[in-house]
């Protein structure tokens, strides 16, 4: 089964980040629908010439967000119930905590943090 | 014996194909040479000799040294093999390689001082002491190749084993109870041909042996 | 049988004239990939040697597949594929005879499958081994190992001199023996590339010594480059776990180990840019820190 993903080695993110993001793609498009069963760890491991510890952390990260679930012996599963919205909305959560938290390291308040997110968006 | 060791037994065979046939060629091919009289005799007897000894020196050269060097003895130890597998396979398949051409030229040099009447055959003797001669020091520069680490040794064998020879021909041809018969119209098969012959067979089994004894104990193989 | 762990050395010990291979432990199990990494000379080819039952240990025990070596060598290397950058095949035969030669001691032997690595790897079955060039050479040695299907790969150096296609040709066969997880592969390289895509576990080895073995998304999320800058006057927070620091006017480039989110709160507004390492980063940092480390 060939799953369409690539991964590339110039990336400057993590092999792993960039399984989850391809992933989270397919799901949000509407391609993987609930419920879809996806490629074992080792056959995608295999298919994308990755290791399967790289493939593993993608598929933890992925369910511990809820996007998929697995069950023991079965495989991993697109999550029910998540429809393409909430999956969109979940990873804006994703980057906003990621700002929200730089913010705190560089002594924004959340005001000053608003405003910069209203100047970004209105710059687009 | 198991698939492994005779696959590994018939590539000796297959590998040293064409050497086993050219030397026994030759050494027939010297045998005709010498049952001429006089120059021809001497001319023969020589290349024969030569072409009985070099067969098993190069025999023993290219299938073990040239095999180590080359690194061939890697892919042979990356096989189901231990190390006193490998030794016990050389041994005989390279015994084995050697034993036909050996019986080719000995028969033969036994049946041209027969049958010629020029050659006495008080000579028959010392002819099969000749070719005892031959696989016994063939047997040592087989287990010499497989004891010896390094290339000075491997060349230091060949001149010792080569001077072995011109030993053998000088001392053996000498010794009185060979020497007063040589030359007899019938064979004497006395107590110093007995004698002679098993030394050559004590040499024979103990450099056989000695490789089993010693690859058991060695623990690095390249 | 079925040994869950497909390599173990415990305290393994090797003294050379000019070289000692010491205190060595690792761990492979069934279904990984684990690279070997290290500078030339640190032990990669000895490590591979007493694993394959070439050398013998003058101390600490080595059992492969469950058994101990080099005692049990020749049951062991039953279900061991082993390619080395230094083996030849036989020079006077074709790599066809090989194949035939192979296929009779290997019950695993699959001839589809040796079909098709000669196909996609080019290689000619009628070819004799004396005319091959190192890169042909290398392939028929994989594709000679690769089609007995082995439980357990070990490669020293298997990349080297390969041109990328080839190589990429080889990583692909490799991650595909994964997708049976009761195989491994054990592979040295001084490639890191390769080593970082397809292992999951890695092993630095320099000088003879383990400098560090783990699994490979260890690594790559506890090392980290911090940049920070520190106005003139002002001294760096004391921190544990930082290995390196650079400093450059107001500049401070950090390598820590042992990153967490912790330390950048700990380090507050003077953090400019946080790095993830590559594998080759992290490979030559834990090296310079090991030495350091050890007095060399």
């Amino acid at each position: 089964m060939h799953s369409g993903i690539n991964i590339s080695q110039t990336d400057a993110r993590p092999m792993y980040l960039q399984i989850m993001e391809q992933i989270r793609q397919r799901i949000a498009a509407g391609d993987w629908a609930a419920g879809k069963e996806l490629p074992s760890i080792r056959a995608l491991a295999a298919d994308l010439r990755v290791s399967v510890i790289t493939v593993k952390r993608a598929y933890l990260d992925l369910e511990s967000m809820g996007v998929i679930v697995t069950r023991q012996g079965k495989g991993s599963f697109v999550a029910e119930g998540g429809p393409a919205g909430e999956i969109h909305l979940a990873q804006l959560d994703e980057h906003l905590s990621a700002a929200a938290e730089l913010a705190r390291h560089i002594g924004l308040s959340p005001d000053e943090l608003a405003e910069r997110l209203r100047r970004v968006r209105d710059k687009q | 014996m198991n698939t492994l060791t005779r696959r590994l037994i018939a590539k000796e065979f297959f590998q040293h194909r064409w050497m086993i046939a050219s030397s026994t060629l030759a050494g027939v091919a010297s045998l005709l040479v010498s049952a001429g009289p006089g120059i021809r005799y001497a001319i023969g007897s020589l290349l024969f000799i030569t072409a009985f000894v070099s067969f098993g020196v190069v025999l023993a050269m290219i299938s073990i040294a040239t095999e180590r060097k080359e690194r061939m003895l890697q892919f042979v130890l990356s096989l189901p093999v231990s190390y006193a597998d490998y030794v016990r396979i050389k041994v005989w398949s390279l015994l084995a390689c050697y034993a036909g051409p050996w019986l080719v030229m000995s028969g033969g040099a036994v049946a041209l001082v027969l049958a010629t009447s020029h050659l006495p055959d008080g000579l028959t003797p010392f002819v099969v002491l000749l070719s005892g001669f031959m696989i016994a020091n063939f047997s040592l520069v087989l287990s010499g190749a497989l004891l010896a680490r390094t290339e000075g040794v491997i060349v230091l064998l060949i001149i010792v084993t080569n001077m072995f020879v011109s030993l053998f021909l000088f001392l053996v041809s000498s010794l009185p109870g060979i020497a007063a018969f040589k030359d007899g119209a019938v064979p004497h098969w006395n107590a110093t041909f007995w004698a002679v012959l098993a030394v050559e067979l004590a040499v024979l089994v103990a450099s056989c042996l000695a490789p089993y004894f010693i690859a058991a104990r060695r623990r690095d193989f390249v | 049988m079925n040994h869950a762990k497909h390599i173990e050395l415990a305290g393994v010990r090797k003294k050379f004239r000019f070289f000692t291979l010491e205190n060595l432990d690792l761990d492979l199990e069934a279904g990984q990939i684990m690279g070997l990494v290290g500078p030339n000379g640190a032990g990669k080819s000895t490590t591979i040697r007493l694993i394959t039952g070439l050398l013998a240990a003058d101390a600490g025990t080595v059992r492969v597949l469950g058994h101990g070596m080099p005692e049990a060598q020749a049951l062991a290397k039953r279900d061991i594929g082993f390619v080395s950058d230094e083996m030849k095949l036989f020079s006077h035969a074709t790599v066809g005879w090989h194949m035939d030669f192979v296929a009779s001691i290997y019950a695993g032997w699959d001839p589809q499958y040796a079909a098709t690595l000669v196909k996609r790897f080019n290689l000619k079955p009628e070819q004799p081994v004396k005319g091959l060039s190192h890169g042909e050479h290398v392939k028929a040695l994989l594709m000679l190992a690769l089609a007995r299907r082995p439980r357990l790969l070990i490669l020293d150096e298997p990349t080297s001199g390969l041109d990328p296609v080839a190589r990429h040709e080889l990583l692909t066969e490799f991650t595909d023996v994964l997708r049976d997880d009761s195989r491994s592969i054990l592979f040295s390289s001084h490639n890191t590339l390769d080593v970082e895509r397809i292992s999951d576990r890695i092993t630095f080895i320099d000088r003879g010594r383990l400098v560090e073995s783990r699994d490979k998304e260890d690594f790559l999320e506890r090392w980290r480059r911090i940049q920070l800058q520190m106005p003139a006057g002002s001294a760096l927070p004391e921190l544990p776990d930082i290995i390196g620091r650079a400093v450059d006017g107001q500049f401070v480039t950090l390598t820590t180990n042992r990153f967490s989110a912790d330390m950048l709160t700990h380090l507050g507004t003077a953090v400019r840019e946080v790095h993830r390492m590559s594998l080759e980063e992290i490979f030559v940092a834990n090296v310079m820190h090991h030495r350091e480390a050890r007095g060399e």
